[in-house]
This record gives C-alpha cells, structure tokens and sequence, in this order.
C-alpha cells in the first residue's frame, strides 16, 4: 500500500455512479459464469456428447444383446432401437446423477466454500440468487439430456442405420414415422429430470453439503425404482418420480396411450413444485453463520 | 454530513437456541465516524455485524442502517453498505479479478468500472490474474477489501480486518483503514485489540459476552485508564522490591522473575533514580500493557464492580 493510496481512495470513490439494480438475468449470467468455470460441469457436458458414440459402438459389435432390457433384442435391427435402450437404461440412475452433479452442488458449494456472506452482502437478494441458482441448474439438465439424445440418436442412425423400428405392440414403423417417435421418447424424459433436479436442489439446500446433493437424488432414484417394481403397490407407485420416465412406451404402441404422459406430467409437475417451494423456503429463512 | 444515522440499532437481541450471542445491543454511529466495536473472542461482535447485513434475523430490537431496514426495504437495506465478516471469502478455483468481476455484476451500476482501481488500491494488480486458492491469507484479506471499495461503500463494516495477518501485514491493513477512514467514509470496525482501534476510532463500543460494557469517545476512556504498568529487571530486584516500599502513588510486585512497576511516569521516574543512586544496575525495562489494554482487560474480564465508576456504561447515556 503506497502513499498515493489516499488519492487512489478520493477517485474510487467518485460520486454519481450509475445506480441500476441488478436482476435475475443478471444472477443468471453471474450463476452460468461460476459454471461455465468449472471442470465437473465441462467435464459432464463432454461426456454426454461423447459417452453416447462409445457406447453404440460396444453394444454395436457386442454378438449377443442386451434382451433382457426393452428394445434390447432389436438393436442390430434398428439404428432407432438403440436411443430407447439407452433412454431406458438412463432412466434407471444416470439421469438422476448427470442432472444432480450441478443442482445438488450448486446451492452446497457456496457453504462449502463460505461464499454465502460474499453473494448476499451485494445487491441482489435470496430470492434472485435462488431463482439464478435454479434456472442454472435446470438449464445444465437440459443442455445434458439434450447432448445425450443427440449424440445417442446420430452415432446410432449413422452406426446401425435408419432401418424400420418394430412398435412395442409389434408393428413395423418406417424410418420417417420412427425417428419422431424416438425424439418424442426422449423429450418425454424432460419433465422427471426437472422434477430430478428439484429433488437435487432441495437436497443441496437443506443438507448444505455437496456429497449429500449430488448423491441423494441417484440413491431417491433406485429406491423408487425398487418401491415400483414391487407388486401391490400401484396407488404409490403413480406418485414415483421415476414412473414418468417409462411413459414414452404409450407412444410406440399401435394405438397410442397419452394416459402416462398426461400423469407423468402432472407427478413431475407436483414433485417439482414442492422441493423448490421448501427449497425456497428453507433459504429465505436460514442464518448464514458460516464462512 | 446527513442527519441520518450511518448505524441505528435499539435494543438488538440475537439467540442461538439457550445462547443468547447478543444481549439487547444500542448503538449510534453518525456518518462520518469511525467507530470500534471491541470486544474478546465471543462478545458477539460478528453476530451483530451478520444482523446489520441481513444474514441473520435479529430475534429483538431495531436495526437501521442508513435510514433503512431488512424488513422495510429487503435487499436495498445495504444500498451503500460493504465490507466483510470474519475472513473474506471467495471462489477459490477462479482469479481474484473473476471473483471482482462477478461480484461487481452482482452490485450492477458501473461497479465493473472500477475493477483496475480497487486492485490498485489493495495492492493486487500483479496478481489478479492467479487463482484465489493460491492466495495467501494476507492477500485474501486485502481482496477483501477492494471486493468491498467495488460498492462505493457509504459505510464500510469491516470484521477484525488485521486478524490471522502477519506484522507486516497488519501495519499494511491499518494503514489501508486509517487512510479509508481519512477519506470521510463512515467505517464500522470491530476489533479485539485496543490498539488496533484506539488510533483511528472517534467512538467505540465494548462488548462483552453480548452486552455493553462501554459507550463514548477513545477520550473519556483514555481519562480513565489506569497508569501505565512496567517490568523491570535488576541486578538485585529483592533489594530495588525494599525500596519501593512507602513510595507515594507507586505500586511494586514481585512477579515471574521480574518486578511489575504500576503508577504515574513522575512516580516512576523518581523511584528508578532511587534504584540506580542505590548502587543497583538496570538490565531491562519494558512496558507491560498500554494504560488503555488494561482498561480494556478490567472491563471484558472482571465483574463489573471494579470498573472505574465514572465510567458511562449506559448504551445510551454515552451517545445522544
Ligand atoms: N451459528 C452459531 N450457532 C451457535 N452459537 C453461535 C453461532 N455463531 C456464534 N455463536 C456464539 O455466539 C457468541 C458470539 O459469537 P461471535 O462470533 O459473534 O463473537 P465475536 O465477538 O465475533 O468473537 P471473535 O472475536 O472470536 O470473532 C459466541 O458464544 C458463539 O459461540
Ligand atoms: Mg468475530
């Protein structure tokens, strides 16, 4: 610190600043630049691009396929049969997990790292950061199951082919009819990641504590896929987060269902709204003592 | 200087479960001022500073700062506010200029603008570009401080700034604060080291364990400090302990090896001439604790009957 430092003061602290609020895009941008940052969220995007090209090669040159698992059998049939084999399989835990190593880690990593105090003495509030935090996360969710159907869909049709797809009730769907249906497969899985990312970013607030965020949601996941999966328990198994990712079987089927989509939607709907109320909440009303 | 008080709080209560951390706390700073809040390990300094930045909810009492408050004016309650608690933190994986630059979004108004000038200020231009968690503590402090001057601060709350530095360091953060002080900012610092604020505060607070225990200016509590206390080492301290005996004004103890010397300078200075005419050698004579650190001492750690009774301790008796 220098004698000119008192000088230095005087101008820093000229008079007459532009005084403009921040807003929530602007927390937005604040948030998706701390991401863009990080090598955990790179590293995720890269591999959702990536991942998918391996995978269809190994499945591809495999002699025997996976048929214990739906569109299994028909994968050297069809280049559209892979994309739902691998949405099937995703379902079970991998999207839980890709969406939760940003949400469940987003609100944490600020106690992690003691930054509450440095954010929330700015201008912007609890409720902007939140929103910020949020719309990051679900953004990230979206960007990865977008990577994934892309990548997945394209090495797959450029791998295997564009050949006719066999229907789940066995029907043959020629390849103009097939490849809406597989993207419309896969956009059905957007709703229960964003009802997945909620569950992340409720856990990341209440737990405070990274590990807890990212893996919660996975271990939420398999336990719903177990509690589905066990007879005698259809009122419960409804509610699940996990059932609305199988709903996309309605529309591969000769006489198409929306029953499932309709339901899978308003069970996501449901369970998001209510993390991200008690997330909010929890938030508003918490001391920030560390750091 | 506007009417409006830079900090205005009556009666400030904060609980955590059966620990009360702060004990219904008044205080007014004017703007302009620089004002100590003093107090040990555990007064409940940082609590009331969160409380004043709203990152925890005062369970009692009102606090305004700048004329505004949390549950009036939300977010704008720290429109002209800024400083830092505890140690400052930030995204250890990005630069200290990235971190500036993404608080100074979250400021808005031309706060980017002055990025190159608060580094500048703090001395950290050379090393803006490094990672954060490469900073050693001294730095992470003082890119505190430009995170800070980023806000144009009005009012600058700054929690035990020279903490955890190093000498150098702390003759660096005092003199960083003295000339902010010097600027006319209204500068809240709290401290647990007297002489960390008795050179630059107007005012200050004294806090212990959640409650005042002194209101006024550095003057008043400089008028009642006690006199001076000295070691003194000789080269027969049994024989310079006899001759302090029926000295006027001058208190003499045997004590870990050495003698404490305790009265007025004048009572002092005639009592070590005495010592020397009496044939014995001076070898050490240092000064054991600055009239105001005792001061200081006796009101967070004695009850408070043996605190100089002139003393204001009423929170509002000592400020108008
Ligand atoms: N989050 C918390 N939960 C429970 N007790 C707390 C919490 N934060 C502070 N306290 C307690 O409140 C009291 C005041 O703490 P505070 O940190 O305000 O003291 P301080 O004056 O800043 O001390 P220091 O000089 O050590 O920083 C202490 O007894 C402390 O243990
Ligand atoms: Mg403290």
């Amino acid at each position: 610190m220098t004698a000119t430092t008192s000088a230095r003061i005087r101008e820093v602290r000229r008079p007459g600043a532009a005084n403009r609020r921040p807003g929530t895009p602007t927390a937005l941008r604040w948030e998706l630049r701390k991401l863009a940052a990080q090598a955990r969220a790179r590293y995720t995007l890269l591999g959702s691009l990536l991942a998918p090209v391996l995978l269809v090669l190994v499945l591809d040159g495999q002699q025997r396929p996976p048929k214990d698992n739906i569109y299994g059998r028909h994968i050297h049939d069809s280049g559209y049969a892979m994309p739902l084999l691998v949405l099937g399989f995703a379902a079970q835990w991998v999207f839980p997990l890709l969406t939760a190593l940003v949400a469940g880690d987003i609100f944490a990593s600020e106690d992690q790292h003691g930054t509450w105090k440095t954010v929330l003495t700015r201008s912007v509030s609890r409720t902007q950061i939140f929103w910020a935090k949020t719309v990051a996360s679900v953004l990230f969710a979206l960007s990865v199951l977008l990577l994934l159907a892309a990548s997945t869909i394209t090495a797959s049709s450029l791998i295997v082919g564009r050949q006719s797809l066999v229907g789940l009730t066995g029907q043959l769907l020629p390849s103009h009819a097939a490849l809406p249906l597989v993207l419309a497969s896969w956009a059905t899985a957007i709703a229960p990641l964003i009802g997945f990312t909620a569950v992340a970013v409720l856990l990341s607030v209440v737990s405070r504590n990274p590990a807890v965020g990212v893996v919660g949601p996975v271990v939420i996941g398999l336990v719903m896929q177990l509690a589905g999966s066990l007879g005698g328990l259809d009122a419960v198994r409804h509610l699940l987060l996990t059932t609305p990712f199988e709903s996309w079987h309605g529309l591969l089927t000769e006489d198409r269902f929306s029953g499932p989509l309709i339901d899978g939607l308003l069970v996501s709907a449901g369970w998001t709204v209510v993390c991200l109320a008690v997330a909010y909440a929890v938030l508003r009303r918490r001391d920030i003592t560390g750091g | 200087m506007s009417d409006i008080l830079a900090v205005n709080a009556v009666d400030v209560t904060k609980r955590y479960g059966a620990l009360t951390a702060v004990d219904g706390i008044s205080m007014a700073v004017a703007q302009g001022e620089v004002y100590g809040v003093l107090g040990p390990n555990g007064a409940g300094k940082t609590t009331f500073l969160r409380m004043l930045f709203g990152l925890i909810r005062p369970d009692g009492g009102t606090l305004q700062v700048l004329g505004r408050t949390w549950q009036r004016d939300g977010t704008r309650a720290l429109d002209g506010v800024a400083g830092f608690l505890e140690s400052p933190r930030f995204y250890p994986y990005l630069s200290g200029r990235v971190n500036l630059e993404l608080l100074a979004g979250l400021d808005g108004g031309d706060a980017p603008t002055r990025i190159d000038r608060v580094l500048d200020t703090v001395d950290l231009t050379g090393r803006d570009r490094d990672k954060v968690g490469g900073y050693s503590f001294g730095m992470r402090q003082r890119l505190g401080v430009a995170a800070a001057l980023l806000r144009e601060p009005r009012l600058l709350v700054l929690d035990e700034p020279a903490n955890g530095l190093d000498p150098a360091g702390i003759r660096d953060m005092r003199a960083l604060v003295g000339q902010l002080a010097a600027s006319g900012l209204t500068v809240l610092l709290s401290s647990h080291d007297m002489g960390e604020v008795e050179q630059i505060c107007d005012n200050v607070t004294i806090m212990r364990t959640g409650t005042v225990v002194y209101h006024g200016t550095i003057a008043t509590l400089r008028e009642q400090a006690p006199e001076p206390a000295h070691r003194l080492s000789t080269s027969d301290d049994q024989s310079a302990l006899a001759l302090a005996a029926g000295r006027p004004g001058l208190t003499v103890l045997a004590l870990d090896g050495a003698l404490a010397v305790r009265g007025s300078l004048d009572a002092v200075d005639a009592y070590l001439s005495a010592v020397v005419r009496h044939g014995l050698a001076l070898r050490a004579l240092s000064l054991q604790e600055a009239p105001l650190q005792s001061l200081f001492f006796m009101l967070t750690e004695t009850s408070p009957e043996t605190v100089p009774g002139s003393l204001d301790r009423s929170p509002t008796g000592a400020r108008p």
